[in-house]
């Protein structure tokens, strides 16, 4: 008699495995990220950044020179974590050329603009095909139009965004960092949309 | 000497280092404990670089009268100034504290001076005058220019002249090297001429100032620098490596950097006002869309630079402005980057505006000469040389940033790049510029971040990913206020950096730079070629400098230069853009022989033909050297694979073990069952035999019933025999009473013992009738219980 019941626990105990092997693979819970903006000079990459790490925002921030790295790490409803380890890249043209340094290897790829310049919009496309070209390709990658406070001076349409968004599979947002308006939401969002280790 | 002013900064409401540069709130503590020490350290060297240049002023009596000689020929202030520059460096640091009525005002002069352009132009004498009749008011020479821009340019101060004289000449023997760049540049800006017939005067004026400068000076100077300057030097090392005083940074930079022998009177304006035209005319040649395009990013910097620093008013950032604009002019091959901007921000804290300029030029010419330009190309290789040397020095650190994924030239990249501004605290920043400025090239940037790993990699080491690792190392470089020991550890544990050693490496990892930038152009063509002019000139300089004034005759003789064109294919394109760019503002005076030309131009195709050889040669040698670096990226993620998949290797074997221990469990189970059964087999085989046990009582018991049966059928029987006789027994007596019939008792007697026997009879029979039907149908147990009762 004894037997019998001894052998269902068995069964249970084999039907948890796969469950204790996502719990072991501390990492699927447990995500870390490497994340580079991108974008033309002055668009508001470290105020970004600074907004999401600090929750701070300084009208006159410094100029960056090469990339500046800050963390943080926000946590889902599904109760997973992120770490996003961001480099903030510097935003003039010929900082290109150290550019790959920096988004090689990196899962993510914020693309900025702001949505007063269209100027800095056809530089974002320039970051985007630079990305299609020579990163990874399963890179996640984000067009954020920032500044969208600044509405009454705006220069390139919501929909230019969404449809040149759409077009490259791009995940679209526009954000304000001086407002905090859709910080937090950017980064949650880039979150979801990462491919999950579980998954594979 | 605006730096003077940074002494009343303390009540400004963002925390603020006594340079007036923003403190980090999470290291203000940390600064306020070594605000002491640097006091200290303060005081101490002020009084060695007093006793320093009196000394050297003693020792070079002669040279310095010479100097004099020379000086007097541009009258000035100087004996005023000296006096003024004693006073402070006997007062030293103290007067900056306590900062008495007198150094009060002249701080404030010092302040508008920088700020006040304009305004302050009254006061100063016109460049040219000789009478210099406000010299007493003023310490510094100014140049008034058209258009109310006033230039602000101050000699060296006497005392540092003996210095000066080493470091101008150093100056001046790079020069020759070099093939005299500013020469160079003006060549490459055929603008500057034709906008401004002065430049050929100050051209003159320039050869002028170096051959006078050059021939006798110099070879005085070569006389005197073996025996009696050679101990100076040596000291003056120390005293830099020991830091400058601050009073005196600002000139001794300049003198360091030689900017009395960079300096081209009237340069300076040129460039500004030649800025001025053009930024207003609307020009749309490629030159004039890329210094649209410096203007405007100048322009968005100068706020981000040093945001919030108090001596950077408006004024000041005007200044920031305009040297920027006329450094861009100056050498269109860098143009603006930023970065610059800090740099020359730092230098208008320390000194007037068109000194600045010089030291400016010189540290982005000279001693960073590649490192801003549009491709960044030295900037690229330096990285891969201090990844060399990192690997060199401290294996076990780059290993395990290695293991992180953490690449070293991400840190030490903007580090390099922005001369650890904004990444190390200001007194440290200073101090490494100090001796970085005095060594003329950038061993001490190797140096200084070799030094910042070795006194972080032990707590590098401990990091768990490659976040942790780069916020640890930023806030530990952030936290780095002991200057002195920064400085020392990167001077003296370095030694063996050297610049020789630093030339060999950066030989050998150029070309693996070149090779991806040259990709990146052939790829990305069509952005490129919205690129302006700055990058074509630079593609030159660097590979064909001499051939761009070479070339212009060719217009004359096109046909050669159509051959010459056929046998430069890659570069034919550009040099044709170059030449379009270059007609536009380039003038053809007058023809020279055309035959010369052609002969010339032979000699040329010769040269260019050798030329393609040993760039095919090269061009291989870089294969190879691609090939290499590709193998060495493969084994990069070849390990991370193997990282991976031991990961994974580790997690199968994990889950065999536990397999393993569920196999034993149900072993386990197994034995268990068949041991139970094992034990119901027993107990079936008990049960069986004690079936076949019962099975045989119940026989012998049926038996027995049989045999009872059988003796009771018997006894029956008897019992009838019995009857009978008894009957036949009765009658007889009875027949014997009736005729005896006198003994009564005795019959009585007999009959009594005779209903005995019928009772028990008849009891008997009633039961054996109802056992008989019961036998029938009843179990052998319940037959055997009968039989017992029976029995």
């Amino acid at each position: 008699m004894g037997c019998a019941s001894s052998i269902a626990a068995r069964d249970s105990r084999q039907l948890g495995f796969p469950n204790s092997e996502n719990d072991g693979g501390h990492d699927a819970k447990n995500l870390r990220v490497k994340l580079v903006l991108l974008g033309d000079s002055g668009v508001g990459k470290s105020c970004i950044v600074l907004r999401f790490v600090r929750g701070q925002f300084d009208p006159t921030s410094k100029v960056t020179v090469g990339a500046s790295f800050l963390s943080q790490t926000i946590a889902l409803q599904d109760s997973t974590t992120v770490k996003f380890e961001i480099w903030d890249t510097a935003g003039q043209e010929r900082y290109a050329a150290l550019a790959p340094l920096y988004y090689r290897g990196a899962a993510v790829a914020v693309v900025v603009y702001d949505i007063t310049s269209p100027d800095s919009f056809s530089k974002a496309q320039y970051w985007v095909k630079e990305l299609q070209k020579h990163g990874s390709p399963d890179i996640v990658m984000a067009l954020v139009g920032n500044k969208a406070d600044l509405n009454e001076k705006r220069e390139v349409a919501v929909q230019d965004g969404i449809d040149y968004a759409e077009k490259n599979r791009m995940f679209f947002i526009e954000t304000s960092a001086k407002t905090a308006d859709n910080i937090n939401e950017l980064f949650e969002e880039i979150a979801k949309r990462l491919p999950r280790p579980s998954a594979s | 000497m605006s730096h003077f002013t940074f002494n009343h900064l303390h009540n400004f409401h963002s925390i603020r280092d006594s340079y007036g540069f923003a403190l980090r709130p999470q290291f203000a503590q940390r600064y306020r404990e070594y605000s002491l020490i640097y006091k200290e350290e303060e005081d101490e060297r002020s009084d060695k670089w007093r006793s320093f240049l009196e000394q050297v002023a003693k020792s070079s009596q002669p040279s310095s009268s010479e100097n004099k000689h020379i000086d007097r020929l541009k009258p000035e202030g100087n004996e005023i100034i000296e006096k003024t520059i004693v006073d402070r460096v006997r007062k030293g640091d103290s007067s900056d504290r306590n900062s008495s009525e007198g150094t009060e005002v002249e701080e404030d002069n010092s302040l508008g001076r920088v700020g006040e352009g304009d305004d302050s132009s009254g006061n100063k004498s016109v460049s040219d005058s000789s009478t210099g009749n406000n010299i007493g008011k003023e310490q510094h020479r100014s140049e008034e220019i058209k258009k109310h821009k006033v230039q602000q340019w101050a000699e060296i101060m006497p005392s540092l002249t003996a210095i000066d004289k080493i470091m101008c000449s150093r100056v001046k023997n790079g020069k020759n090297v070099k093939g005299e760049k500013i020469n160079g540049n003006n060549n490459r800006l055929p603008s500057i001429e034709e906008s401004e017939p002065v430049e050929g005067v100050s051209k003159e004026d320039m050869q002028e100032h170096v051959c006078t400068n050059g021939t006798p000076e110099d070879n005085a100077l070569q006389d005197q620098e073996s025996p009696e300057f050679f101990s100076p030097w040596k000291e003056l090392e120390t005293l830099v490596q020991g830091g400058v005083p601050k009073d005196l940074r600002g000139e001794v930079w300049q003198a360091f950097v030689g900017v009395r022998t960079r300096r081209v009177e009237n340069y300076y304006v040129d460039l500004l006002a030649q800025e001025s035209i053009s930024s207003e005319s609307k020009d749309q040649d490629a030159s004039s869309v890329a210094f649209g395009k410096w203007r405007k990013q100048i322009e968005k910097d100068i706020p981000r630079t040093f945001p919030g620093h108090p001596a950077l008013d408006e004024h000041g950032r005007d200044s920031l402005r305009r040297l920027l604009l006329a450094y861009a002019r100056h050498n269109p091959s860098v143009g603006y980057c930023q970065a610059m901007n800090f740099f020359a921000g730092l230098l208008l804290l320390l000194m007037p505006e068109e000194n600045a300029f010089w030291t400016f030029v010189g540290i982005i010419d000279d001693y960073f000469e590649g490192y801003y330009t549009e491709e960044m190309i030295e900037s690229q290789v330096d990285q891969l040389v201090f990844e060399e040397l990192m690997r060199e020095r401290f294996p076990k650190l780059v290993n395990h940033l290695d293991y992180l994924g953490v690449q070293v030239a991400w840190i030490s990249g903007p580090w390099f790049l922005s001369i650890f501004m904004n990444m190390i605290p200001w007194e440290s920043v200073l101090r490494v510029w100090d001796v970085l400025l005095f060594e003329g090239n950038r061993v001490m940037l190797f140096r200084t971040a070799l030094a910042l790993m070795e006194l972080y990699g032990p707590a590098l080491v401990t990091t768990k990913d490659a976040g942790d690792a780069i916020t640890l190392l930023q806030s530990l470089a952030g936290s780095t206020f002991d200057s002195s020991q920064l400085v020392f550890t990167a001077c003296m544990g370095y030694l063996a950096v050297t610049e020789a050693r630093l030339q060999e490496l950066r030989e050998k990892h150029r070309p693996s730079v070149l090779d991806v930038v040259e990709e990146r152009a052939r790829k990305g063509r069509v952005w490129k070629d919205s690129k302006g002019l700055a990058s074509k000139l630079y593609s030159f300089k660097h590979d064909q400098a001499p051939l761009v004034e070479e070339r212009k005759p060719t217009e004359g003789g096109g046909m050669v230069a159509d051959e010459d064109k056929s046998e430069l294919e890659s570069r034919s394109s550009n040099i044709d853009e170059l030449l379009n760019s270059l007609n536009v503002d380039s003038e053809l005076d007058a023809l020279p022989d055309v035959q010369d030309q052609v002969v010339w131009l032979k000699v040329e195709l010769c040269r260019l033909l050798e030329e393609k050889r040993s760039a095919v040669l090269r061009a291989e040698e870089l294969e190879t050297a691609l090939v290499e670096m590709v193998k060495e990226d493969n084994r990069l993620q070849l390990s991370a694979r193997v990282e991976e998949l031991e990961q994974e290797v580790a997690e199968l074997n994990e889950a065999l073990a536990e397999n393993k221990e569920q196999e034993a469990a149900m072993l386990q189970v197994l034995m268990r069952l068949e041991q139970d059964q094992k034990v119901t087999e027993d107990a079936r085989r008990r049960a069986e035999q004690d079936l076949a046990a019962q099975k045989y009582e119940v026989h012998v018991l049926q038996e027995k019933y049989d045999n009872a049966v059988a003796s009771i059928a018997e006894m029956q029987k008897r019992v009838v025999v019995a009857e009978s006789v008894l009957e036949a027994t009765l009658q007889y007596e009875s027949g014997q009473s009736k005729a005896l019939s006198s003994p009564r008792a005795a019959p009585a007697k007999k009959t009594g013992l005779l209903n005995f026997g019928l009772g028990w009879r008849d009891r008997n029979k009633g039961k054996q009738e109802s056992g008989e039907s019961l036998s029938n149908n009843s179990t052998p147990r319940e037959e055997s219980n009968n039989k017992e009762q029976d029995r």
